[in-house]
Parts: C-alpha cells; structure tokens; sequence
C-alpha cells in the first residue's frame, strides 16, 4: 500500500511508516545488538542476518538481549514463478530464506530472525549447540526443504518415512492433485453439482472493497 | 524367542556372582498404545524397568498441511487448520485468521472479537477437561474420566449449538465470525447472530463446570497414591524448558509466570481480570494442578465476557473474494497445549505463499528424549501424560 | 431321603458329586460377582452399565461374554511356548478351585475338612504366581514378559504378608483348620477381628495384591502394557484367567471372612439353624469383602512397582510380624 496524503496517515494501520509503531525502538536495539538489518512487518520484529554469522548472532540474541525461548525455526522457498494465483507485484530473488522465532519469557517480546541462503546447496550452521530445541525443526527443515546444517547431531527425516525421495515444501515440488485439476480460479465456494443454488461467479475485487 | 537361548547359556556358563548380569532390552511403546494419545512411537531401550535411551518417532498423523495451505484460499485453510489440535479446536482457527486480518488491515467488531473470545476458553475448558480425564486414567484411576467427560459433554453440547460442530467449528471468516444460518438466497438476509438462549446457557454450564472441577480436585488432587506417582517426577526445570521451546502450562508449571493472553493482542484479554496458576517444582503433579487452576480461570473470563459482551455486527465488510496483501506476519497464541502461531506469507492472492505453523505439542514433545533419561518405564507413561499432547498438533 | 443318604454315601457317588458341585460353583460365582462389578463401577461413574442383555438389568450380560469367549478362535502367537502357554491359565484356574474346598459353609458343610485347613489353602494359591510366570514368559512378546516378572515380584513379596496375617487368627483359635476356627469363634463369642483388626487389614491389602487387582495392578497395567501377561491370551484361555480373578476374589474373601469375621456364624443365630442359614450367612459377608474390593478398584490408582515392593517389604510385613508377636504374648499371658 503506498502511502497516500499525510490525512490519512494515522487513520491506516501503520504498516512502513516506521516512526509511528511502537515496536520501532526495540526492533532497533536488537539490530544494533546482533549487527543486521531490522524491519517491522505487521507488527513483527524482523531482523536480517548475513549466513555467515547466524549462529553468533542468535548466541547474542539469546545471552545479551533475554530472548533465550526457542519459538520455531523454518524456511520460506521464494521462487519468481507460482504455481496457483497471480504472480508477484514485484521483483522476487530466487532464494531460500531461513527463519528463526525467538522469545523471552517475561514481557513477551518476539523476534524473528531472517537469513538468506542460496539455492543450490544451501547450507547454514545449525543452532543445536545454541538452543536444544532446534534438533528437531532443523531436522524437519532438512526434510522439506533439503536445507542442510552441518553440525547438527542426527539430519535424518523426521516425519517422512526414511525411503522418501524428495522435499516437498520446495515450490518446485508438485502437489500432485493440482496436476488433475486446474486451481478453480475465480469461484471462491463452488456449488453442489446440479444445484440451483449456485453464488454469482464475481470477477476480482468488486465495488464493495472497503477502505481498510 | 531369543531370550531362551541366551538366558539358558548364560545360566549354564556363568557361576552365581553378586553382579546380576541383566541384558538390555528394546520395547517398543505404540503407535497403538491405549497412553500415547495417537500414534506416538517411542523406541526405548530398557534395563529391567529402567529405560535409558527413548527417542520418539513421529509423522504417523503428518497430514502436509503447510504444503496443503499454499494451495488453498483462506476460508478453506480454516477448515484445515482446526483439525490441528482437534481436542481445542477453535483455538487453532483465531491466530490464523487474525495474521490474514492483520495484512488485510481489517478491524473486527467488537462483538465477534468477544464471540470469538468466550469460544476460544470454552476451546480451552474443552481441552483441560480431557487432560482432567485421560490423565488419572493412565495412572490407573478409571473413575475422573467419567467425570470429567460429562462436563466436557455439556461444552460441547454448547459450541456445537453455535458453531454446528462439536470438535471441528470452522466458525471463524476473515472479519469475524459467521453463525450457522446458511448463505442461501433466503437466510442470507437475515440478521445472523448467535442462536436465541446460547450466552444464558452457557452461563449455566459454566456454573456446572466449576462444581465439577471442584469435584475433580476433591477426589484425585490428594490422593495418596496420585501423589506418590506424580510428585517429584518429571521436574523441568526452566532454562531447558525454554531452549527446547516448551510452552503454556507444562513451562507455567516450573514456575515461569508467562501468558501469552496477557502479552499479545490477538484478541481482547487485556479487558477482562484473571489470574495466571503458576506451579512450584516443574513435576507432574503441578502441570496436573496448573491445568485444574485454569480451568477455574477460564470460567471467570467466560462469564466475565458472557456479562458484558457488546452488540454489534458479527463480521466486517468484506468482499466475496479476499486477497491478501504481500506481506509477512507472525502471530501467536496461547493454546491449550502451549504457544501456537502462524507465520503467514502472502503475496497478494485467494491464499497464503507460505504458511508456517508452529504447534505447541511438537516443541513440547522434543523434550521427551531429555526428560525420559533414566526413568522407569511406569513414569515414562506418567511424564508422558503430563505434557498433553495431541498428535495431530505434533505432526500437523 | 433314606435312598439319596445311602447312595450319598457311597464314596465314588459323593466324591463326583462333590466335583460336580464345585465346578459348577466357579462360573457361577465368577458370573455374578463379573456382574455385580459391572453394575457398582457404573453406579460410581455415573453411568448404567449392562442394561440390554436380560430384561433393563443386564444379568444375561455375563452369559453372553461366556458363549462369546468360547466360540473365538484359539490364536497361540507363533513366537510362543505352545505347551506352557497352554497350561498356564488352567494352573491359576485350579489353585483358585482348590481353595473352595475346604471353606466352610455351615456346621459340617464343608467339602473336605482338612486339618491343615488353611495352610494347604495358602499353598495352593501360590501356585497361581507360577501360573501368572509361565503365562508371561511363554507368550513371546516383551509386554507380557514384563507383566510376567511384574507380577512374579509382586506376588511373591506379598505372600509373606498374607500368610503371616493369618497366623495370628490360627494363634488364637488353636487349631488350622477352617471349621475348627469357626467353632473357636463361636465358642469365644466374639469374631477374630476385634482382636485382630491389624491382621485383618493386612490380609485384606495382601489379598488385593494377590489378586493383581488395582492398586496393585501393575502386572496387568492396562495403560501401560496393553494388558501385560494376559495380552496373547484371547478366547477361552482368557476366559479362565477371566473367571479366575473373579473366582479368587470370591476364595480369598471367603477366607478372611472365615478366619476373622466369624465364618457361618451370626451372634444370635441357634445351631440347628445355622445349618440352613450358614451358607447364606457366609456369602453375605463375603459379598460385602467383594464389595469392599470392586470399590477400591474404581476409586484408586495403581502403585508404582518400587512402591508397591517396599509397602510389602518395610511396612505389611514388619507390621504382621509384631501383629505375631503381641498375639502370642496375648495368648500366654492373658
């Protein structure tokens, strides 16, 4: 949403005027902190990392700033071509893009972590020395993404069965069904076969798009 | 059998020593086991009753929901995403449509967000109360369960009267929430709100539900031998808790005074007054008495929001179809069994680009290969029970 | 009547239909006090319990579970011990049996009055832990073996304190036989467990240890082991070890209330009439034990093993040790 006159600034949610939100300041402090680059998505703290010093930056994050509550760890598999919907507005990098949730466990403050890896082998360090409870999302990570840590004690599958060829979270892997059938587009409930009680089809957003 | 041959050459062999050579042994617990809540496997290698390496097994119940979402639009994903924890289902909904509001920028009214409020504790009573149940069952106490499940039957009773659906409610819609009137051409103009009687109603069964939990207290919480079998074991202590992501009751029970209702804002807690039960010593017995306590809290903040629930419209306006704005969001709850939230990423489509979610019993059973070190094949059921957990909230 | 006495009197003739009598008591017994647990766990869980098979009381529910045990088909797992297998539940069924026969139900209605009454009692039904051994071990899978040696410690660590319970109730009456420790009570006036309430309480906990029942039922252990040593066993194998749980909790009950509780007899009641109402009498405070134990089973948990092992060994036996000793002393000095 690009930012329209300043009348209507303060109406909106806030969602990249970085002076008005409230988590700014911390988003900042951590920054500063583990040395990246922080931004306020939605009201979630995100800060990008660089590959290399992930682990060092988590150590920090988990000794200096009390966010020592291991949340999730998981992967996101940006690719410019989709399968289902319209394509991106903008430009998109090929990339796998690491996450990292971490947490304190007083006043509740959450930060996401970010890194970008490559993706032909990509490979980062794992956390496990870090945070115990890594073990198992990097091995679940491994598993859907083909994303390895080396350093982690035991990289085997985790919920697919251990003859399970493939990474199925990749973009590139195909969910076989919508090979048959064609994503149904437009209709947001498709009616009963032969019913007459069928919704208007209605093409794209209509005139009751609200103002947010 | 193995053991034959081997015990009996052994006998032959060896002379009568003090050291009674034992041999190691793998047992197998599940996946069909009456305690593992589902299809939990444990692979344990015990020494007579005493298991020293357990390491568990999942994915017997993985469904591939996160690759699922990104092939679905939003309102089919809630029906997906309540099957998660089906013990609580409602709960699972609120996080995941809050991130899809959250990126839209829509506000919901204030009537839906208490609707959405009273269902979400009534989720929890729901969830505590087969906790209630199954636990002194698997310490061998038969009679709690009955107990415990028919009150649970009156909750139930009650979100299927709203929702039309006792465990799977798919009550929430992008703005709101949407009562069961139907959207043909003839219901849907009619003002739809909660059916007629279901705040009194729920008001009364509240009552019931505090009576029983009373109840509940009276017979299993003192206990001799519920004590025996449950105090001092399976003590977590805090910092492992928190590095292998433990969360909700079970890390409430080390002693930690953190809620995630009272710190994030996915739905209007901050207006209502109740406590947060905190445990002592991180043992079975206090994640056992955490989850009684709340059961009491969250009748008070169901009656609390029952008597000053607002009127207003259940939904906001919305078009008929919903596009999500890019962005990224994370937004997390506190379930039932601990922390859950949505780490939802879109790129301006009918559905999500990647949607992450994090389930509090797979952090909350990570644990199990460190807390079942060195414990007797008895407690590894009693500690087991303790973390409630649900598989489908493990392997999504 | 003179005919029915003098064949009656013929050995062969009184010895089958004696046989016949206590083979016939087991089902019996085994079926009402299955029913009778059925209906009391449902009154306390708040629910109906058999309500279909019979009329609205469900009485036929038991006969329909005996047909159905008995017409499945008799599965011996591959990995197991075909002939111990086999034997195992008919060894806990017999030494179950074996106690109904010298229990007294009346004056003179007994149907082998031994002299050494209850030690042969407490002799056989030690068989039983063999039994409950063999079924364990033999059935080829670990569940079962660990049910097995459950049950084995168990048992054998609660022996101890079930046959020195009843040592001081022989003390006092003089003699081990069972309807000589009726007579002794009735001659004293008063039952045995007035002086003896600690061996009472005792064999009562021993007796439920014994019986693998819950609080004590960790061989069995349902939420843990499946259903420990009796997992493999399926059809009317399990129907003996079935019929023997419930056929035991009617011996073992049967014997406390002989040798604390005053057996057949009531204050009160003339001799001539005892011979009739006896029997009546006895199993009435019998049920009432049987009660006592169906309700403990529905009200408690189940101990763990290393606390189930030292309340035999540092509490039950010490206590029925002194029990001994203050009843000797009683009787020597007093």
């Amino acid at each position: 949403m690009t930012s329209s006159p300043s009348e209507t600034e303060t109406a909106t949610e806030a969602v990249e005027a970085p002076t008005v939100h409230p988590l700014q300041e911390y988003a900042d402090q951590v920054a500063a902190v583990v040395e990246g680059t922080a931004t306020i998505t939605f009201d979630t703290v995100k800060v990008e990392v660089p590959a290399e010093r992930w682990v060092s930056a988590l150590t920090t994050a988990r000794d200096d700033l009390g966010l020592f509550f291991f949340s999730w760890l998981s992967a996101v598999d940006w690719a410019s071509e989709v399968e289902v919907g319209d394509p991106f507005p903008g430009e998109v990098e090929d990339r796998f893009e690491v996450l990292a949730t971490l947490s304190d466990i007083s006043e509740g403050r959450r930060v996401t972590f970010s890194t970008t890896l490559s993706k032909d082998s990509p490979s980062i360090a794992s956390l496990v020395e870090v945070f115990a409870g890594a073990n198992w999302h990097e091995r679940e990570a491994y598993e859907m993404f083909g994303i390895d840590f080396p350093g982690h004690p035991n990289l085997a599958h985790l919920y697919l069965p251990d003859s399970f060829q493939g990474n199925p979270l990749r973009k590139s892997y195909p969910l076989l069904s919508r090979e048959v059938k064609p994503w149904p587009g437009t209709v947001d409930v498709e009616g009963m076969p032969g019913s007459g009680d069928e919704e208007e089809p209605v093409d794209g957003p209509s005139e009751e798009n609200p103002e947010a | 059998m193995v053991l034959d041959q081997d015990l009996v050459r052994h006998l032959s062999e060896s002379s009568v020593s003090v050291e009674l050579q034992t041999e190691e042994m793998t047992l197998n617990i599940g996946p069909q086991h009456p305690s593992t809540h589902g299809v939990l496997r444990l692979v344990a290698r015990v020494d007579g009753e005493r298991a020293f390496d357990v390491q568990p097994v999942i994915g017997y119940m993985h469904r591939g929901y996160e690759k699922l979402s990104e092939v679905r639009t939003y309102p089919q994903i809630t029906t997906l995403v309540n099957r998660i924890d089906w013990v609580a289902g409602y709960a699972n909904e609120v996080p995941f449509i809050v991130a899809a509001e959250k990126l839209l920028g829509i506000e919901v009214p204030e009537r839906a967000q208490f609707i959405r409020l009273i269902l979400s504790e009534m989720a929890r009573i729901s969830s505590h109360l087969i906790f209630m149940a199954s636990y002194p069952l698997e310490l061998g106490a038969a009679t709690p369960l009955f107990f415990a499940l028919r009150e649970r039957e009156r909750v139930l009773d009650l979100l299927e009267g709203v929702t039309g659906g006792r465990f799977h409610p798919n009550f929430n819609r992008i703005g709101g929430v949407k009562p069961a009137y139907g959207s043909g051409s003839s219901t849907r103009k009619v003002i739809q709100d909660l059916p007629a009687g279901f705040l009194a109603e729920t008001r009364d069964a509240m009552d019931k539900v505090m009576a029983a939990v009373d109840e509940l207290e009276q017979l299993v919480a003192d206990n001799e031998i519920i004590l025996a079998r449950t105090k001092g074991i399976g003590i977590l202590p805090t910092e492992v808790a928190a590095s292998y992501g433990v969360s909700g009751p079970n890390l409430r029970a080390s002693g930690v005074k953190f809620d995630l209702r009272k710190v994030e804002d996915y739905l209007p807690y901050h207006l209502f007054d109740f406590e947060i039960p905190v445990g002592e010593n991180g043992d079975c017995w206090d994640r056992w008495h955490v989850r009684l306590l709340e059961i009491r809290q969250s009748v008070r903040i169901v009656q609390q929001a029952i008597d000053s629930i607002p009127s207003g419209p259940l939904q906001a306006k919305v078009p008929k179809i919903i596009k999500v704005p890019q962005g990224e969001t994370y937004v997390r709850a506190e379930n039932p069994k601990g922390e859950m939230g949505y780490y939802l990423v879109s790129n301006g489509n009918q559905g999500p680009y990647r949607l992450k979610i994090r389930s509090a019993s797979f952090s909350n059973i990570s644990i199990l290969p460190w807390i079942l070190e060195g414990v007797l094949v008895p407690d590894i059921i009693a500690i087991m029970g303790s973390l409630d957990f649900v598989l489908g909230d493990v392997d999504r | 009547m003179n005919f029915l006495t003098e064949l009656f009197s013929n050995f062969w003739v009184s010895l089958t239909g004696k046989l016949l009598l206590v083979a016939l008591m087991i089902p019996l017994i085994g079926m009402v006090i299955g029913y009778a647990e059925m209906k009391l766990s449902a009154k306390m869980q708040a629910r109906v319990g058999p309500y279909f098979a019979g009329g609205r009381w469900g009485w036929a529910q038991l006969i329909a579970d005996g047909v159905k045990f008995f017409q499945k088909e008799d599965l011996v797992p591959d990995e197991a011990d075909r002939p111990v297998f086999k034997i195992a539940p008919v060894l806990v069924l017999v030494s179950t049996v074996a106690i109904l026969v010298i229990i007294p139900f009346g004056p003179g209605l007994i149907f082998r009055d031994l002299e050494v009454g209850i030690f042969f009692a407490l002799a056989i039904s030690s068989l039983s832990t063999v039994g409950v051994l063999m079924a364990g071990w033999s059935s080829g899978n670990k569940y079962s073996l660990m049910g097995g040696l459950r049950a084995a410690g168990q048992l054998i660590a609660y022996e101890l304190p079930l046959v020195l319970a009843v040592i001081g109730s022989v003390m006092l009456a003089g003699t081990m036989s069972m309807s000589g420790i009726v007579e002794a009570q009735i001659s004293a006036g008063y039952p045995f467990v007035i002086l003896q309430f600690i061996g009472f309480g005792i064999f009562m906990i021993a007796a439920l240890a014994e019986l693998s029942r819950i609080p004590f039922d960790m061989p069995i252990a349902e939420s843990e082991l499946v259903m420990g040593y009796l997992t493999e066993y399926s059809g009317f194998r399990f129907l003996f070890f079935f019929l023997a749980e419930f056929a035991n909790m009617f011996s073992l009950s049967a014997i406390a209330v002989t040798l604390f509780l005053g057996g057949y007899w009531l204050p009160g009641i003339p001799e001539d009439v005892l011979a009739y109402a006896g029997p009546v009498i006895l199993l009435g405070k019998t049920f009432l034990l049987v009660f006592t134990m169906i309700w403990f089973r529905w009200t408690f948990p189940r101990f763990r093993e290393d606390q189930l092992q030292s309340l035999a060994w540092k509490w039950l036996i010490p206590l029925s040790l002194a029990n001994i000793i203050i009843t000797g002393a009683f009787k020597v000095y007093l």
